[in-house]
């Protein structure tokens, strides 16, 4: 599969090249407090949402040899999205969501 | 008062009751025990947090790394710091300090230095942040004795028992514990 991989500034988030959409770039704040730089639109079957984030690293083919599953430990203690799975990517691990 | 009486002091007494005291209590905790009541010895790795001494059995542990920058996973609550790549392995690591509430010798985030212990259990496995290594221990079953009265039960709950040996106080901790929620 193609991931768009996107930095956030803590993490890497990689998302299926097919939910997306369009990417913006927004105009730099003024008070430059602001370190999100683009937004990512996403859609899939009616839902759309937006992904702010800091940098857009680029589009990258994962096979099935390059992706992990979520460890069961964070799994379980995770509260909010919960990533599908684990990308290891050249720039790191990645965050599929 | 014979001569006999009036050397023994009642502080002396006192000192002698609870000696007496703290003997049977150590046998009760399993110290006076033979080798077969007690268990077969058991192998604990030592590791530091600042300057407290902690230990977890060795069945338990996968092995041991040099700590690498973590992926910081968002959302995630706080003990835990993030994902490693072990050779093409991604584990989650957990910190200790957290999991544990120790403030001793906090340091920040960094991996500099530091130690990943993988433990393993029930299917799972994990890591979790330690700033040294010592030394794998084998000790009789019977010198592990129960968590310190002393701590508070929302601590007490992560540990097996307590291990004194070589001026050192270690805490023998529990995988299951430690590893769920």
């Amino acid at each position: 599969m193609n991931v768009l991989v996107v930095d956030d500034g803590t993490t890497l988030r990689g998302y299926d090249c097919r939910d997306v959409l369009n990417v913006e770039e927004i105009e730099a704040p003024i008070d430059m407090a602001e370190n999100d730089r683009f937004l990512v639109h996403l859609g899939r079957a009616g839902c759309h949402r937006e992904i702010r984030c800091r940098e857009v690293v680029g589009f990258f083919p994962l096979s099935a040899r390059e992706i992990r599953p979520v460890p069961p430990v964070l799994r379980e203690r995770m509260t909010g999205e919960v990533p599908w799975a684990v990308g290891v990517t050249d720039r790191g691990l990645c965050l599929l969501f | 008062m014979t001569d006999e009486q009036q050397d023994f002091s009642p502080i002396e007494e006192t000192r002698e009751d609870l000696l007496r005291e703290a003997e049977h209590l150590l046998q009760d905790a399993g110290r006076g025990k033979t080798l077969e009541e007690a268990g077969p010895p058991r192998s604990i790795l030592v590791f530091s947090l600042g300057t407290e001494w902690y230990a977890v059995d060795l069945a338990h542990v996968k092995k041991v790394l040099l700590a690498t920058p973590f992926a910081r996973v968002p959302g995630a609550p706080p003990e835990v710091m993030g994902l490693m790549n072990s050779q093409g392995e991604v584990l989650c690591v957990l910190d200790l300090r957290k999991i544990l509430g120790v403030h001793a010798g906090a340091k920040d985030g960094s991996t500099e230095k530091r130690f990943v212990v993988v433990m393993h259990h029930g299917g799972k496995d994990a890591g979790i942040l330690v700033d040294g290594v010592d030394d794998a221990w084998e000790i009789p079953a019977s010198e592990v004795l129960p968590p310190l009265e002393s701590l508070e039960p929302s601590r007490a709950r992560f540990f097996e028992g307590t291990v004194s040996r070589a001026g050192r106080f270690v805490g023998l901790l529990s995988a299951t514990m430690c590893l769920n929620p």
